[in-house]
């Protein structure tokens, strides 16, 4: 009996091998998401428009500069990225323009946060970076809390992120959480310091997508979290610190 | 105790309206076109309408161009305007370099003008239109930072007499990511899992003197030969930049960032693939590659079966 089990099951296992099929992508233009699936035997170099039975128009604007266009009136002008039917709008939304620490207590970290949001279309990469003016500096300039190097033993830097957990350590820095971001951020406790305007640095890129966004509902939008925090030592010196963040953000080319 | 509940109730109530809440201030602005594209004789000029949407709080911002660079890692840099090309605003009431105010869901149309003086050199500039938010005033005696905005919209032009234009480019890279690499005879042969997915990496360089985007398809032959097509997405190549250029149907939520095209199916054998890419109105760049796909999971696992059915009759012989 047992025989006759073994045998069937080999013979069942042989048969599955041999009967999955293989398989490239069928489709060899598709593109989906939770939303929709648009299926195209192929994208032609031409400019057209197609529709389909949902009512969704995809318009493709593709090909070669008119060269008669050119002649006649000495320029042409594209608007907008032109694998994509319409022009829309580049949006960036920073929730707190103000981000308050209150007073500043020796060694006790202070943290506040703003939600940073892009809506892009579909263009491809779009950027998001930012920069400190100043060192968080008195208004006369003359005292500052120093970048975070985060916890002895985990050093970051303006381009990599590390541990910052220890209440001993002091500094000025910024974490970041959402969709989008460095991938040196692990988690919630990976901090950098911000590159500064005045010492040379340059912007640090805090949110960046390369891709089509297919989100379900429009405007497609993009959300990270920024985490700016502090802390200071019993020698610090008393006043209050301030700075500038600037919030560059880029549409695509 | 009805008099206590009207007393609470009454206290409650004056305590609601003296409260005075803290507002975060919401900075949150749009900017259409995202991007302009123009390829423009010298002493001609053109006007380009922007629209600037402010969905946020009051803010005031200051408008202005910028250069741009592009690093060899893709990166944006913005440098302050420097090229032949003249940027002015057409607005009566505005100007470049000029702050102007934009109240809670207002919007402002910035009529650009883009100049290319007779003369200028012909060739490739990068500009960026930025229009950048004031921070919000300082709050005396709290440690604090303030933020502010800087919303660019892109300006790509080329600057021809004649409107020939030099489009000149390689391929980079174009090879598939393999979970094994073989070298056999002096040749790299890139393996899979037949499950395994197919991640494919093809970048372009432009080494001519103008922007272009490439039109071209990666092909994919398998050894009982089935084909299959995707075509690459016309990204902008600027003039000495590289880019990954993306395929459809990659154009997918969950695809990689660093990938130009990733294949999903069950592979089995030897499969070719090829890029054929147009630059222009003449030139074709050709770039092939190969990996060989084997069911090693299946072969395990079956090897695995094998012995323990195997063990199971001889135990039953016994």
């Amino acid at each position: 009996m047992a025989k006759k089990s073994a045998g069937f099951f080999l013979v069942l296992l042989i048969l599955i091998i041999i009967l999955i099929p293989t398989t490239i992508a069928a489709n060899p233009a598709q593109m989906e998401s939770s939303r929709y699936k648009i299926q195209m035997p192929s994208i032609n170099s031409e400019a057209g428009k197609m529709t389909s039975d949902s009512n969704i128009n995809l318009s493709t604007t593709l090909g070669e500069l008119v060269a008669g266009e050119f002649a006649r009136n000495g320029y042409i002008v594209k608007a907008g990225f032109q694998y994509i039917h319409s022009i829309i709008p580049f949006t960036f939304t920073v929730s707190n323009a103000n981000i308050n620490f209150g007073e500043l207590q020796p060694y006790q970290p202070a943290t506040a946060s703003a939600n940073l949001i892009v809506s892009f279309g579909g263009e491809y990469k779009y950027s998001v970076s930012a920069i400190a003016q100043t060192r968080f500096q008195t208004l006369n300039g003359l005292k500052f809390i120093p970048d975070t190097q985060c916890d002895p033993g985990k050093s970051c830097s303006k381009t990599t992120a590390n541990l910052w957990i220890a209440a001993t350590t002091e500094g000025f820095g910024y974490n970041m959480l959402g969709e989008d971001i460095p991938n040196d951020f692990l988690n919630f406790q990976y901090y950098r310091p911000f590159p500064i305007q005045n010492l040379g640095d340059e912007p640090q890129i805090i949110m960046e997508n390369n891709d089509v966004t297919l989100k379900s509902a429009r405007p497609y939008t993009h959300q990270s979290t920024i985490v700016f925090k502090t802390n200071i030592g019993p020698l610090q010196a008393a006043g209050t610190y301030q700075t500038i963040i600037n919030f560059i953000a880029t549409a695509g080319y | 105790m009805k008099l206590l509940i009207k007393k609470l109730l009454t206290l409650l109530a004056f305590s609601y309206f003296i409260t005075t809440g803290v507002n975060a201030q919401v900075t949150s602005l749009s900017i259409s076109p995202p991007l302009i594209e123009t390829i423009i004789k010298p002493g001609k000029s053109i006007l380009i309408a922007y629209t600037i949407s402010n969905h946020g709080d009051p803010v005031i911002l200051k408008p202005y161009i910028s250069s741009l660079e592009i690093k060899e890692n893709g990166k944006i840099v913005f440098k302050e305007a420097e090229s032949p090309v003249r940027f002015s605003l057409d607005n009566s009431d505005l100007a470049l370099e000029q702050p102007f105010f934009l109240k809670t869901a207002g919007r402002q149309q910035l009529l650009l003008r883009i100049r290319i003086p007779e003369g200028a050199p012909e060739g490739d500039y990068y500009h960026s239109l930025v229009v950048e938010s004031q921070p919000p005033p300082l709050i005396e005696g709290v440690s604090s930072t303030r933020n502010k905005v800087s919303l660019s919209s892109n300006i790509l032009i080329t600057t021809t007499q004649t409107g020939n234009l030099n489009f000149n480019g390689k391929i980079i890279r174009f090879e598939s990511l393999p979970r094994f690499k073989l070298n056999l005879f002096g040749k790299r042969i890139n393996i899979f899992d037949s499950n395994d997915k197919i991640p494919l990496l093809l970048i372009l360089k432009n080494t001519g003197k103008n922007f272009f985007q490439p039109q071209g398809e990666i092909n994919l032959q398998g050894n009982f030969g089935e084909r299959a097509k995707y075509d690459l997405v016309p990204v902008n190549i600027l003039a000495n930049s590289q880019r990954l250029i993306p395929a459809t149907p990659s154009a997918e939520i969950n695809s990689p960032q660093t990938n130009s095209l990733t294949l999903i199916g069950f592979f089995v054998g030897r499969y070719q693939l090829s890029t054929t890419i147009k630059l222009g109105n003449a030139k074709l760049l050709y770039a092939h590659t190969d990996f060989i796909a084997l069911p090693f999971r299946f072969f395990i696992a079956f090897l695995f079966i094998s012995i323990i059915t195997l063990l199971i009759i001889r135990q039953q012989r016994n």
